[in-house]
């Protein structure tokens, strides 16, 4: 049986094919991001599909499409558990089982916690872990570090988007319990800690190639630099360092100190 | 894809297109559709250096950009640099511009094209600013469509990814159809001035590293990446020593 076939004989239930354009369209979530609704367009867009099969009237249609148009912001891959999420609250709105305010409550509940854990784990400690990976293994991998980069963050990120948005769908408010036993924070720690690892590996490698060939002063002072813009960096803004380092390098190099 | 050679305009013009192609996809890809980090620029510049003609030029560029915007985190209405649209530009300057030098994307090349381009980055963030009041407008067109009954109202999500692909595409297009005049000022640099480039470029790399110890919010990273550091060059010592 067909997916729209199935969605024509239950139209309280969206089909198959119709949680897969939801998913797909939630990857288009920022696409108007703005400082007003943040991602509200953006999350009306992904519920369209969903709606459509569930609400055959215009008139109720347009109504659910509103509902979505409220306010909403959260991380644009945690999300996808709230898309999930409101997928099936829908539901049970067009069967008659919940109230449509439940499908807001359920948002603006979620939104902010899962955008808090979104990016710590995502922006602050996958991505920094997985480009300083690639960054270190450049010199052996040469363009294959771009491929690790992308397989080891991206392999995680669908993996973690899909099983989201699954997870949301079928568990609704349950997915909290769910994400909960994820063990995120210990994660979180662990890839820290080894980007600073990385972190410091580079900056010694950055400290032994400006010292060769037989320039030990060189490697002395680029060390100075990146001690010293380390302590900077947050005062002085990255416009104003990286013109500082790069005059005291071109001083340095063309032997004009 | 081509890479360029020197005298042919339609050739020029054809790189500038493509660079324009995928800054512009890229500019997309940061925040607006998938974000799958193709537009971080240690993807973004080998791939975009791989269409003009010189992957590995690209790594040379993509690599320290991607450590020195490590700390870059787009939270909440917070704005950072615009390191894609920083990334794509360089690329689509300087790759060519090294080919028509015949030097390639060398580190006196990456230091000048980053000394004039950099302030891209900060401009990006003018665009990102532009693109929200855009999409503010886009909102608010929205509600007021679905107000008067219409249910496809929340179509207009994606029209606010134009504005962005124009821009970037316009920037990049025009860095690349520039690019030999920067491969000329490259060939211009005196023996001295080349070295202090290259020097300039190692700084590059030292800020790069500062960068990105600062981008791990960890109160343990100071002493982590101390660790980090005194290994890497106890092993380098320790293979200089071995006969």
């Amino acid at each position: 049986m067909t997916g729209a076939a199935q969605a024509a004989r239950d139209p309280r239930r969206v089909s198959p094919a119709t949680l897969l354009r939801v998913l797909w369209r939630s990857l288009f979530l920022q696409a108007a991001w703005n400082p007003r609704g943040m991602q509200n367009l953006g999350f009306a867009y992904a519920m369209e599909p969903a709606l459509r099969d569930l609400y055959p009237d215009p008139t109720a249609r347009a109504h659910a499409v509103e509902r979505h148009l409220e306010f909403f912001n959260c991380h644009p891959y945690l999300a996808a558990a709230i898309v999930g999420g409101a997928v099936r609250l829908e539901e049970e709105v067009a069967r008659g089982a919940a109230e449509p305010r439940s499908v807001s409550a359920f948002k603006s509940a979620l939104a902010s916690p899962f955008a808090a854990l979104g990016d710590g784990f995502f922006w602050l400690a996958l991505r920094p872990a997985a480009a300083l990976i690639a960054a270190v293994t450049e010199p052996y991998l040469g363009l294959w570090c771009v491929a690790l980069f992308l397989a080891i963050y991206d392999g995680v990120h669908l993996a973690v988007r899909a099983w989201l948005f699954f997870a949301g769908y079928r568990r609704g408010e349950g997915i909290v319990t769910a994400v909960s036993h994820a063990h995120l924070p210990q994660i979180i720690g662990f890839l820290k800690g080894s980007a600073a690892i990385l972190a410091g590996g580079i900056a010694g490698r950055s400290v032994v190639v400006a010292g060769l060939p037989h320039r030990p002063w060189h490697a002395v002072l680029i060390a100075v630099l990146i001690v010293a813009m380390a302590a900077l960096l947050p005062r002085i803004g990255l416009t104003a360092a990286l013109y500082t380092a790069m005059a005291l390098g071109l001083a340095l190099g063309g032997g004009f100190l | 894809m081509s890479a360029l050679t020197v005298g042919g305009v339609a050739e020029l013009l054809g790189t500038a297109a493509v660079a324009a192609l995928i800054g512009g996809l890229a500019a997309v890809e940061r925040k607006g559709a998938l974000q799958l980090m193709l537009s971080r620029p240690i993807v973004l510049a080998p791939l975009l250096g791989w269409a003009l003609g010189d992957p590995r030029g690209g790594l040379v560029l993509g690599v320290p950009l991607e450590l020195i915007f490590l700390g870059g985190v787009n939270l909440g209405g917070s704005l950072p640099d615009n390191e894609t649209l920083l990334a794509a530009a360089l690329t689509s300057a300087v790759v060519p511009a090294g080919i028509f030098a015949g030097t390639g994307v060398d580190a006196p090349l990456a230091a000048l094209g980053l000394a004039l381009l950099y302030p891209l980055a900060v401009a990006g963030r003018r665009l990102d600013r532009a693109s929200e009041t855009h999409n503010a407008q886009l909102s608010e067109r929205a509600l007021a469509s679905v107000a008067r009954g219409a249910d496809r109202a929340a179509r207009l999500n994606l029209r606010g990814l134009l504005l962005p692909f124009a821009v970037t595409a316009a920037i990049c297009f025009a860095c690349a159809a520039l690019a030999p005049m920067l491969g000329l000022a490259r060939g211009a640099c005196t023996p001295r001035l080349a070295s202090g480039l290259t020097g300039a470029w190692h700084a590059v790399w030292a800020l790069a590293a500062a960068s990105a110890i600062r981008a791990i919010r960890d109160p343990r990273a100071p002493a982590f990446a101390a660790i980090g550091f005194g290994a890497t060059i106890a092993a380098a010592a320790l293979l200089r020593a071995l006969p």
